[in-house]
């Protein structure tokens, strides 16, 4: 919101410049990153274990490759992932279900990391409305998801963007805090920074129904993304559901797929 | 044995403390009482009839003797029998020298004339020396005079702008209107516009401040070390005083700006004895705008508006009125609309109850709102939040002898807060107003130990009272624990504090002064923001069940010398402070959303630290100061990283201004000003990894990092045309940003757009040369 009124500010009234410049970063702790997901779609569904890099530094991310990764879920199931290589581990039987709550080990350069995540009840996703806005001259589309939340409160959902098959950097989370139990019309607030939808682009988006601790992280993270000018709120690790300091998340989730071409 | 009772209110601490106080008190003042006469009045500006604060009045004969006028430009002096001479002096004014038969108790009401030095004015202290013989400490008193000659962006003067160029206060950025005193919080200042808090005191997401600078007679900046009358914030107290208007004749004047302009209509009600002002101002920035297509749906304003009447019921008893609406307009054609403001009215009776005791009753409304609404084909959503204040406050001044001055009274303040809530169709929010009594009572002395010697000490018991109305959540280490529902009218949990303040000053030689002071401030209104600068949608919150009165302690050390006859200042001062019961919220928590923003609250303490030094030349034809600070300020808070401590957002380590103003021609002036700072305490990102597919970045401490350091310079030149009759006017031009430094305003981190895999970081800079010009007229 403050974001929207700043930037709306500051194209009005001043010529604002850009420049790229040289800052001094402190040193950084190199962190394993884990990414997990579990989903209602049949598997194989896959664990990637990567280590963080220096912001200066280039080239690929460090994989691990020996590390022991077994997901179990309340039903009684459990299972040890095969590694594939390039730090990917993959399941073999497993079947996300929803309801169900899945627990991650990791055992990796003599550490074990922990993680559970509980998949929610599907809500279907009917449509992406677009909607026109005449906004200072230029014509902005707005990306709407469609879908009815359930009358029970504590619902999160994530949507991931994608245009003409390019996937978009941006964290994109909505909840019924303020409005529950209704069709959703609030719009997926994209910062258009970085992407002007035009006629003729094919959007996909997916919806995922995820738990209360995926949510916190992803929403920490539009906030960070969300500051702008003036620089609001103070950037962290967004807080995880996995034990014994690895960064990243581990996800069970639903999903379901949406495309539209903007008119 | 008998269980404890909980029906003291007051803890025996708290009980003895007052009573040694109230001991010191009389021993100071009564034990000193003998046969004497009083000699009392006003002092007010000869060609417009306002009252002057501040005059030193001496005698001539007992050339240690002295007091100040008050808020009101009443004094009292109570000598033995005998002739004197009084001296009223001010400096910008004429001197005035008024022989004195005191047999009985006499009133002697003086008018001073402008002196001819007045343009050359810079920092108004009151009396030459005033700053080796008063026990005061971190207080700054500035006139409009001042503010007027300072280049300001878009060449709209203002008063907050040149506030911030003293030592120990520091704007929140370019652009902000917010500032910080002594590592304190945007919130921590009590900012009073005729005794009404003005909770936002900014327009256009602080490019200016509230303050209509026609309107505004003066304003004082005390920087923690208040007298024991103010209180309710941790920092400072910024307390403006709006002109009363001339009371002789009737007086138009405003001015012409690139982006605003102002009217102020003034003159007497009775002649000499009442008066009226009435000042607007509107900016009109849409208005170019909207001729351009692109922008026609865009509304971007603010306006303001400043009244005021007094009017004198007889000699001893005069009444004021004062009244602000200001309001900032933001949309865009129908889908997005917002607007917000102040509005404020102040009701004063004056009362001289004897020539030694004066006597001001107030009553106070201050409300801020704010709105934000966004709309589209089929949905609607509102946000509002408010602050509404009802205020009584009843002080006394009591001048018992020449060497001591006693105030006393007391404060109720009525809060009604209603956090942001969300409203349209379907909303489930069930957000409530909570009301909340914010009491005090206090009393201080300043007393004039010796020739050498001068003590202000004061003492404050502040209470606040949890009202009913609303369900409020108890929660430990943020998980619920206990919900309590209270009836309205109910009293749920009250805070008591005692805050003692002191300052005292010794005259080391004629030209030089040690002081000291103590002081406790404690905060019972909280700000939660999710914006550094101050923005509209901040939204404040009382104490409750989980939140306890901020409380600081601050001490400090000062030093001040002059040099050529009082002509130089040099004012030093030292200080620590600590801070109890800070406040900040957890990660990815939305303020605006979150359906108790009490669940997701942290606390902590934070300490500050520095030395403030201020160089001013006071007169001659060039004139100006320079402020330096070194300081530190810290937080340490559970669950912010890792209970470790960490520097506030508006730590910065140098903060220089330099500000000088030349009179070349009685025609011509110019001014310039210089600032440096240090960045902002930031955090930057350490490393980056890949999480389905997406660019994260990694961080380490937080705020460990610097913003790159602000710098600019701004000029300006006032040319006073020769006067036609009544009619007189000037232009004012100037250049902010004169060498055209890009001054960081915000930094991000992007993939470099050929090569992905770098990250560049991105500065954002605004303001690049400037230019303004402003035609002022008076009639």
């Amino acid at each position: 919101m403050k974001n929207s009124i700043s930037l709306l500010l500051v194209v009005l009234l001043f010529s604002s410049c850009e420049k790229i410049v040289t800052l001094d970063y402190k040193e950084n702790q190199s962190r394993i990153i884990i990414d997990g997901s579990i989903t209602n779609e049949t598997g194989p569904y896959f664990v990637k274990i990567t280590k963080s890099l220096k912001l200066t530094e280039t080239g690929t991310y460090p994989t691990i490759d020996n590390a022991t990764v077994t997901i179990s879920d309340d039903a009684g199931n459990r299972e040890t992932l095969i590694p594939r290589g390039g730090g990917l581990y993959q399941t073999a039987q497993l079947k996300g279900t929803a309801g169900r709550t899945y627990t991650l080990t990791v055992q990796a350069e003599d550490q074990t990391y922990t993680a559970q995540s509980t998949m929610p009840t599907p809500v279907p996703f009917e449509s992406i409305k677009v909607e026109a806005v005449v906004f200072t001259g230029e014509t902005e589309y707005n990306l709407i998801p469609v879908y009815n939340d359930p009358t029970v409160s504590g619902n999160n959902y994530r949507f991931v963007v994608s245009v003409n098959d390019k996937l978009i950097n941006q964290h994109l989370i909505q909840n019924d805090e303020v409005k529950n139990g209704v069709v959703n019309t609030l719009r997926l607030e994209i910062n258009d920074d970085d992407l002007k939808l035009k006629q003729g682009d094919v959007v996909n988006v997916t919806m995922q129904c995820i738990d209360k601790n995926v949510a916190l992280f992803y929403k920490t993270l539009m906030l960070i993304g969300d500051s702008g000018p003036g620089g609001g709120t103070t950037p962290t690790n967004p807080p995880n559901n996995i034990s014994n300091g690895a960064l990243g998340i581990f996800s069970a989730h639903t999903v379901e797929t949406k495309g539209v071409t903007i008119p | 044995m008998q269980p404890k009772t909980n029906t003291h209110l007051l803890s025996y601490k708290h009980k003895i403390a007052i009573g040694i106080f109230i001991l010191i008190l009389f021993s100071s003042t009564l034990l000193l009482a003998q046969s004497k006469y009083t000699v009392s009045g006003t002092v007010k500006q000869k060609s417009s009839g306002e009252t002057l604060i501040g005059v030193a009045v001496g005698v001539v004969e007992k050339p240690t003797i002295g007091v100040t006028t008050n808020e009101y430009g009443f004094y009292s002096l109570s000598l033995p029998k005998g002739n004197y001479t009084l001296r009223f002096s001010y400096i910008g004014y004429e001197q005035q020298s008024i022989p004195v038969e005191l047999n009985s108790n006499v009133t002697v009401n003086v008018n001073l004339a402008d002196g001819v030095s007045l343009e050359e004015v810079v920092v108004s202290s009151k009396k030459e020396d005033e700053n080796l013989t008063n026990a005061t400490m971190g207080t700054e008193v500035l006139n409009m005079k001042t503010a007027t000659k300072i280049p300001v962006v878009f060449g709209e003067k203002d008063l907050v702008k040149t506030i911030q160029l003293m030592p120990g206060v520091k704007s929140n950025g370019e652009g902000s209107n917010g500032f910080s005193v002594r590592g304190g919080g945007t919130d921590q200042n009590l900012i009073l516009l005729d005794e009404a808090p003005v909770y936002n005191a900014s327009h256009l997401l602080g490019m200016f401040s509230t303050f209509n600078s026609d309107a505004i007679k003066d304003a004082t900046i005390i920087k923690g070390n208040s007298p024991a009358q103010f209180g309710g914030r941790l920092s400072s107290v910024l307390d403006v005083k709006m002109k009363e208007g001339n009371n002789k004749n009737y007086q138009v004047s405003g001015g012409i700006g690139l982006i605003s302009s102002r009217l102020t209509v003034e003159g007497p009600i009775q002649k000499e004895k009442s008066s009226f002002i009435i000042s607007g101002r509107r900016t009109y920035a849409d208005l170019f705008a909207r001729l351009s297509s692109d922008l026609k749906d865009v509304k971007l304003y603010f306006y303001d508006l400043n009244a005021k009447a007094n009017l004198a019921i007889n000699d001893k008893n005069k009444l004021y009125f004062s009244g602000y609406f200001g309001k900032d307009v933001l949309g865009v054609s129908k889908t997005f609309g917002s607007d917000w403001g102040n509005s404020t009215a102040t009701l004063r009776w004056n009362s001289v109850l004897s020539s030694k005791l004066f006597s001001n009753t107030s009553l106070i409304y201050s409300n801020y709102d704010f709105n934000v609404g966004f709309k589209s084909e089929n949905s609607e959503i509102n946000f509002n939040s408010h602050i509404k204040d009802l205020n009584l406050k009843q002080d006394f001044t009591f001048y018992p002898n020449a060497d001591n001055t006693i105030r006393f009274g007391f404060n109720v303040i009525h809060h009604t807060i209603t956090p942001t809530k969300a409203e349209g169709s379907d909303i489930v929010s069930n957000k409530k107003g909570r009301i909340g009594l914010e009491n005090a009572v206090y009393a201080s002395n300043s007393w004039k130990v010796s020739d050498k010697i001068n003590v202000d000490y004061g003492l404050r018991l502040s209470f606040y009272n949890v009202m009913g109305g609303d369900t409020y959540h108890i929660y430990e280490k943020n998980q619920l624990t206990q919900s309590i529902e209270l009836e309205q009218g109910k009293v749920g949990k009250t805070y008591f504090n005692l805050e003692p303040r002191l300052a005292a000053n010794y005259r080391l030689t004629p030209s030089a002064s040690v002081k000291v002071g103590y002081a406790r401030n404690t905060q019972n209104l909280h700000l939660m923001s999710n914006a550094t600068g101050g923005s509209p949608t901040d939204q404040w919150i009382g104490n409750s069940y989980n939140i306890k009165p901020e409380v600081a302690d601050q001490v400090s050390l000062g030093l001040s010398k002059n040099f050529n006859n009082n002509a130089i200042e040099l004012n030093t001062e030292v200080y620590y402070k600590s801070m109890q019961h800070q406040i900040d919220y957890r990660d990815g928590v939305d303020i605006n959303t979150v359906p108790d923003i009490e669940s997701e609250l942290l606390f902590g303490k934070g300490r500050a630290y520095g030395i403030e030094i201020l160089l001013k030349k006071k007169t001659g034809t060039l004139t100006g100061w320079i402020g330096y600070t070194l300081s530190k300020t810290e937080r340490q808070i559970e669950g912010i990283n890792n209970g470790q401590w960490y520097n506030a957002k508006q730590d910065r380590t140098h903060d220089l201004s330099i500000v000088g103003i030349y009179t070349l021609s009685p025609r011509w002036t110019l001014s310039g000003t210089f600032i440096y700072s240090t960045g902002n305490a930031v955090t930057f990102p350490t490393g980056k990894y890949m999480l389905n597919d997406m660019l994260i970045y990694q961080y380490g401490s937080r705020n460990a990092d610097r913003m790159p350091a602000t710098h600019r310079l701004d000029i300006g030149a006032t040319y006073e045309k020769p006067s036609r009759g009544k009619y007189q006017s000037s232009w004012s031009f100037g250049l902010y940003n004169a060498y055209g430094r890009k001054n960081p305003f915000a930094l991000t981190f992007k993939e470099n757009k050929s090569n992905p895999e770098k990250i560049d970081a991105v500065q954002t800079s605004l303001f690049q040369w400037v230019p303004s010009v402003t035609y002022n007229f008076k009639f």
